[in-house]
């Protein structure tokens, strides 16, 4: 609660005057019935019209303004809510940015959808109907009851009898209310989750016909949903009912307490005494019931609905329970609170003794030392999975290392800034990933620096041109959620002019041009080596023929540093590299 | 709007049981109801008789009369409790059964549409139309319906009760009601398109979000967070404006409402007011009739609720109805007596597929951005023109071709991904389009290039076709697609979980996975869409090594870049710009003097050059392989 305030309070302007609006309409909606009751016992009982109509006039206005007022209430109350959360969803968006590769190593990302749409909504739900609503309820309800006892306070305390079965209900079902949604939420959970898989998988879904399987085990999880959310629905229908009930039983006690007074007094008036006790006869008037009878509707109206709200509530404090738990995970990598601030200088890279492993039990990198000078060109051969990509994730900081250090220009890269360190050391990764957008959009991808020109000139520099100029719309071709009607290669081409349209100290190609064919290879390992020209540049290629050029060759197999040196240095050693090299270039068997 | 939720009605019609003992559960709840005010009036109007001393009761009785009344009043009390109770649980739960019986609808269409609708449709995009557009229209079958049921009920059961107090009084007391329904509906009409409009913007939320996750890798490599965020707020303040909107009229209806109730007693208390003064109407008649307005006045304003959660409602369902009525391209089942899918021998002739301008697509409402419908580079693309070929049943196929020739395009024409009119592939002489889906996909081993892993173990990964498929035979699978050697590196091998929760493979250990599978599956026709373009070149020949056998008496469609490792096949058909360049065998190929020659002297160039030393040192050591053996496995 406290923390949604933080999201809330920039906004409270709307808030209190939405609060203040409920007042003022609740104060009008409170004096309808007094006004009725004057006019009742004033002027109709009497047989007094003459100012009857000024009665009437008063509670026309009264009509009015509190309809005016609760439209302009609900108003201003959205108003603050909706600022707040899209504040809310744009902290937990970013937070989920800033969180580690690691985190979404282990968190699927279909839960993750739902906590920044479908829980920030219930959030909202809460906003329409909640805090300020209850609150305003609860003036009501305090209002109500003092205008009941001033009218009349025995038979108000009669009246209550009932409310302390209700909160006792209240509490008990509160409970099990709760547990219920929580239930209810978890499985919502595993129903996005799956959902998103299965969605996102669907073509091998079908390719494989597991279509039949996937269903049933579908259709498992919404059963066990809608399980959960039918024992949610009798615990809310019981306490609705409960609280209507109450209201009729109430009535029932007002009639035989009111009533048995009346007659009370009636009985004395008969006998001959005075009237000393209240009734109809006596303190109570006609009019006084009607406006009890109203006030207590009044009383009761707001009760059932509470209990509606209150499911609505719980909804919505599981779903912030949710999201704040969200924003309390701490999985980011730590940034250095003074981070080194110098020039992009040329990129001098070492690895001391890095020892990492995605999890404990399987070391990927077992100390590996090596160094990069500036300008070099240094090139990682080994097999799939030697652990050539890990190290590009290290040197960026996606992931911690284990032990060891990591070092760019004599600086560790804990103590960059995150951002300062990624904008150093480009990489061109294997997996591409393209934003909706057209495709000079996704070259420059918002940088303010990179104007259209110079994003141009980085991918012309890959001779993109030749590819682009297929396509009718060029450069402003449109690009579909993740580069969809792309083939593999002209998604490549695009990532990589990217990153050099940045410019980077360090350059790195992890399987950059895996997809793009030789042809077209060879173009581009022309343009890759003017690229690639006094910078550090670090490339990943299991195809040996791309990286004769390097100035040195660094030999990676499971997890170790086994040989470093020149192409001939290498062949001449007759280690792996070698056996590497033949088995690549010995005739195709 | 009935005509758009008339497609709710089969699944509603399930419950109608329910429905019906829950609707006749809110009619006497109600009608219990009712009877208080009656019997308190009644009780309030002898006393006051009494008090007059113009009773037929003697003051004795009195007592007694007060007493049954409060009785009977708790008696209804106290039994609409219970009834109460029940029509809550019986319209409610039927709405989660509802909404559960939708989602399976909706799922079991999904699981039919083609391919290409994913690729049109974000997965964002279905996810958030699934989760919460279905909400509000379960709020259709549940809230919205007892309330409307309530509400008319209220209006059908008070009113003529009103009318047997007082004709006159109770015409004057409705008479506002038509204009101020005729403002409600305009008002909610207006609902209905902003309700719709913000639920597509969630939609967009959702696909911004689920965009973002899944490329959260890359954007923090390439610093992308604020560009990304930046393009994550423009969606949620247009779904902020939307929402306020909504906001807006919403409470302009309630307000609506509200002062139609407030006007019907301010007439009743002036004119009924005016009667009572001069006798004409007794004080407990009045008395019931204020009552009955009060009492009216709180559905009243829920029917200001009912209204604007129908129109959203509505709207929800339009958006659902847009994934239930999708079409089913692909033919389902057989209508025509073929023989089946034998040796899988393939023929394609005038193969052409031209992609229709986006505008022209079907599509979901807004998973499409409106700047890229209609602009100048919203024109049709031919992608494949006029492509012919024949692969003999048994043989391979080759497919070369630069970057965007159109070598995927085939293979997904031929995997059944992407719908082709008929009359240009056959299979077996059939032509595909009028086989049944199913079996030509169990007939059909496909490759991507992009491995997909469900959130599964190896084991259950690679047996996805093929559930009854032993162990032995997943690892015989992985053995072939040369990924057994890496199972020692996996924590608990075979049953490792990987995908989005699990260990993280490499691209190439995704594609060795991919390529297990459709080992396993065993099919007739095997399409191997550049499947080793991240696995080493060593792996990728062993792989290629151990296909050949494998390939022998199946249909094998190839496509590479490398063209050392498909010069092998029958075959060999060189695409660009979706033309067939030339085509056939390795030899007859080279000596032709085109592409495929040029690109071969080019690769087997940069190949030899380099080799030669090698070639000579590895004479020199034969044996020296064998003294690093030991090194290699460490």
């Amino acid at each position: 609660m406290k923390r949604l305030w933080q999201f809330v309070s920039p906004y409270q302007r709307w808030l209190w005057i939405s609060l203040g609006l409920l007042v003022l309409t609740s104060a009008l909606g409170l004096v309808q019935p007094m006004l009725i009751r004057f006019a009742i016992d004033d002027y109709l009982m009497k047989g007094e019209m003459a100012g009857f109509g000024w009665i009437l006039g008063g509670v026309a206005i009264a009509v009015l303004g509190e309809l005016a007022g609760r439209a302009l209430q609900a108003y201003t109350l959205d108003l603050a809510g909706q600022n707040a959360l899209l504040d809310l969803r744009l902290e937990v968006f970013s937070h989920l940015q800033r969180l580690s590769a690691r985190f979404y190593d282990r968190n699927p990302i279909g839960k993750l959808i739902g906590r920044v749409t479908t829980d920030i909504e219930s959030l909202g739900e809460m906003f329409a109907s909640g805090v300020v609503t209850i609150l305003g309820d609860l003036l009501n309800l305090i209002a109500i009851l003092s205008i009941l006892f001033w009218l009349d306070w025995q038979l108000t305390l009669v009246a209550l009898c009932s409310v302390p079965v209700l909160l006792v209900t209240t509490m008990w079902t509160r409970v099990r209310v709760r547990r219920a949604y929580e239930k209810m939420i978890s499985k919502r959970s595993q129903l996005n989750a799956y959902l998103h898989e299965q969605a996102s998988g669907m073509s091998l879904v079908q390719g494989f016909r597991r279509e039949r399987r996937t269903k049933r085990k579908f259709d498992e999880i919404n059963e066990s949903l809608c399980e959960s959310q039918l024992e949610s629905v009798n615990w809310e229908s019981i306490l609705s009912a409960l609280t209507e009930m109450l209201s009729s039983v109430t009535m029932a006690l007002i009639l035989w307490y009111g009533g048995g007074q009346a007659l009370e007094a009636l009985s004395l008036r008969a006998s001959g005494l005075p009237s000393t006790t209240g009734g109809v006869a006596a303190g109570m008037t006609l009019g006084t019931l009607v406006a009890f009878l109203q006030y207590m509707e009044r009383f009761f109206g707001p009760l059932t609905e509470l209990s509606m709200k209150y499911t609505v509530m719980q909804n919505a404090m599981t779903a912030s329970d949710r999201v704040f738990r969200l924003l309390d995970n701490d999985d980011k990598m730590p940034e250095s609170p003074t981070p080194f601030q110098g020039p992009k200088t040329a990129g001098h890279i070492r690895f001391n003794n890095v020892v990492f492993g995605y999890d404990e039990a399987n070391p990927v990198l077992k100390g590996v030392t090596f160094e990069v000078r500036p300008g070099e060109k240094v090139a990682f051969v080994g097999a799939t999975g030697a652990g050539k990509t890990t190290i590009l994730k290290l040197l960026t900081r996606l992931y911690e290392v284990s032990s060891g250090s990591i070092e760019i220009d004599g600086i560790n890269v804990k103590d960059y800034g995150l951002k300062d360190l990624r904008s150093r050391v480009g990489i061109v990764q294997q997996d591409v990933f393209l934003f909706a957008g057209n495709i000079i959009d996704n070259i420059h991808l918002g940088h303010p620096e990179i104007d259209d020109a110079a994003a141009r000139a980085a991918a012309d520099e890959l001779h993109l041109d030749v590819v682009v100029s297929r396509f009718p719309g060029g450069y402003h071709e449109p690009v579909r959620e993740r580069g969809k009607g792309l083939s593999s290669g002209e998604r490549q081409l695009i990532s990589f002019a990217r990153v050099l349209a940045l410019k980077p100290a360090v350059l790195a190609l992890d399987e950059a041009t895996s997809s793009v064919d030789s042809r077209m290879e060879d173009l581009l390992q022309q343009a890759v080596g003017r690229v690639m020209k006094d910078r550090t540049s670090l490339i990943i290629a299991h195809r040996l023929s791309t990286i004769r050029d390097v100035d040195r060759i660094l030999v990676m197999h499971k997890g170790e540093l086994v040989e470093q040196g020149s192409h001939s240095d290498l062949l001449a050693k007759k280690g792996f590299y070698w056996k590497l090299y033949r088995l690549q270039y010995s005739p195709a068997n | 709007m009935r005509e758009t939720l008339r497609p709710l009605l089969p699944l509603l019609r399930r419950y109608r049981r329910a429905y019906i003992l829950g609707t006749v559960c809110i009619i006497l709840s109600l009608w219990l109801k009712l009877q208080i005010p009656r019997y308190f009036w009644g009780a309030l109007n002898d006393l006051r008789d009494l008090e007059l001393g113009q009773s037929e009761f003697a003051l004795e009785d009195a007592g007694g009369l007060i007493r049954t009344a409060a009785f009977w009043i708790l008696a209804s009390a106290l039994l609409s409790g219970p009834i109460r109770t029940a029509s809550r649980i019986l319209v409610l739960g039927n709405s989660r059964k509802l909404s559960r019986d939708l989602l399976e609808v909706i799922f079991a269409r999904l699981l039919k549409l083609a391919p290409s609708f994913y690729e049109r449709n974000p997965t964002g995009q279905l996810m958030s139309r699934c989760i919460n557009d279905r909400e509000y229209v379960r709020g259709l079958g549940g809230a919205v319906y007892m309330y409307m049921a309530e509400t008319f009920l209220m209006y059908a059961l008070t009113v003529p009760l009103m009318f047997t107090i007082d004709v006159q009084l109770t015409l004057i007391a409705i008479a506002p009601y038509p204009l101020f329904l005729y403002l409600a509906r305009r008002i909610a009409l207006k609902i209905q398109v902003t309700a719709g409009a913000a639920q597509a913007s969630l939609g967009d939320i959702s696909e911004k979000v689920d965009e973002s996750l899944s490329g959260q890798l890359i954007i923090k490599t390439l610093t992308l967070e604020e560009f990304d965020l930046g393009r994550f707020r423009e969606r949620c303040a247009e779904f902020k404006r939307l929402n306020l909107r909504t906001t807006r009229l919403r409470a302009l209806l309630i307000g609506t409402m509200m002062g139609l109730g407030g006007l019907s007693t301010i007439l009743v208390l002036g004119i009924g007011g005016e009667r009572v003064a001069t006798g004409a109407m007794s004080l407990g008649d009045f008395g019931v009739m204020l009552t009955y307005l009060t009492m009216l006045a709180v559905p009243t304003r829920t029917l200001g609720f009912v209204i604007s959660s129908l129109r959203r409602g509505t709207a929800a369902f339009e958006r659902l109805r847009e994934i239930i009525d999708s079409k089913v391209s692909l033919k389902q089942e057989s209508d025509s007596l073929g023989d089946g899918i034998g040796a899988a021998a393939l023929r394609v002739s005038g193969l052409t597929v031209i992609y229709a301008p986006l505008s022209e697509q079907p599509h979901l409402t807004g998973s499409i951005p409106l700047e890229h419908i209609g602009g100048d580079s919203d024109v049709s693309r031919t992608v494949l023109d006029n492509v012919n070929f024949e692969v003999p049943a048994g043989t391979t196929l080759a497919i070369v071709g630069h970057t965007g020739s159109g070598k995927t395009t085939i293979a997904r024409v031929l995997a059944r991904m992407l719908e082709v009119d008929p009359g240009m592939v056959f299979i077996d002489g059939q032509d595909i389009t009028s086989l049944p889906i199913d079996e030509l996909r169990s007939a059909t081993g496909y490759v991507p290039q992009d491995a997909f892993l469900f959130g599964e173990t190896l084991h259950d990964n690679v047996a996805l076709g093929s559930p009854d498929a032993g162990r032995s035979d997943v690892f015989e699978a992985l053995t072939g697609a040369q990924l057994a050697v890496d199972l020692d590196q996996l924590p608990s091998g075979m049953d490792t979980m990987i995908g989005e929760r699990g260990v993280n493979l490499s691209g190439g250990q995704r594609q060795r996975t991919a390529l297990a599978r459709v080992l396993l599956l065993s099919p007739k026709l095997l399409i191997l869409d550049d499947t080793l373009s991240a696995v080493d070149t060593h792996t990728s020949d062993a792989i290629l090594e151990h296909l050949r056998p494998f390939a022998k008496d199946r249909t094998t469609i190839l496509i590479a870049h490398r063209l050392s490792s498909i010069c092998h096949a029958d075959n060999i058909v060189v695409l660009e710009e979706g033309r067939v360049l030339e085509s056939g065998t390795h030899a007859e190929l080279l000596a032709s003097q085109g592409w495929y020659a040029s690109t071969w002297s080019w690769q087997e160039q940069s190949r030899v050059e380099s080799d030669v030393a090698a070639q000579l040192e590895a004479e020199l050591n034969a044996d020296f392989e064998a003294s690093q053996k030991p090194k290699e496995d460490m």
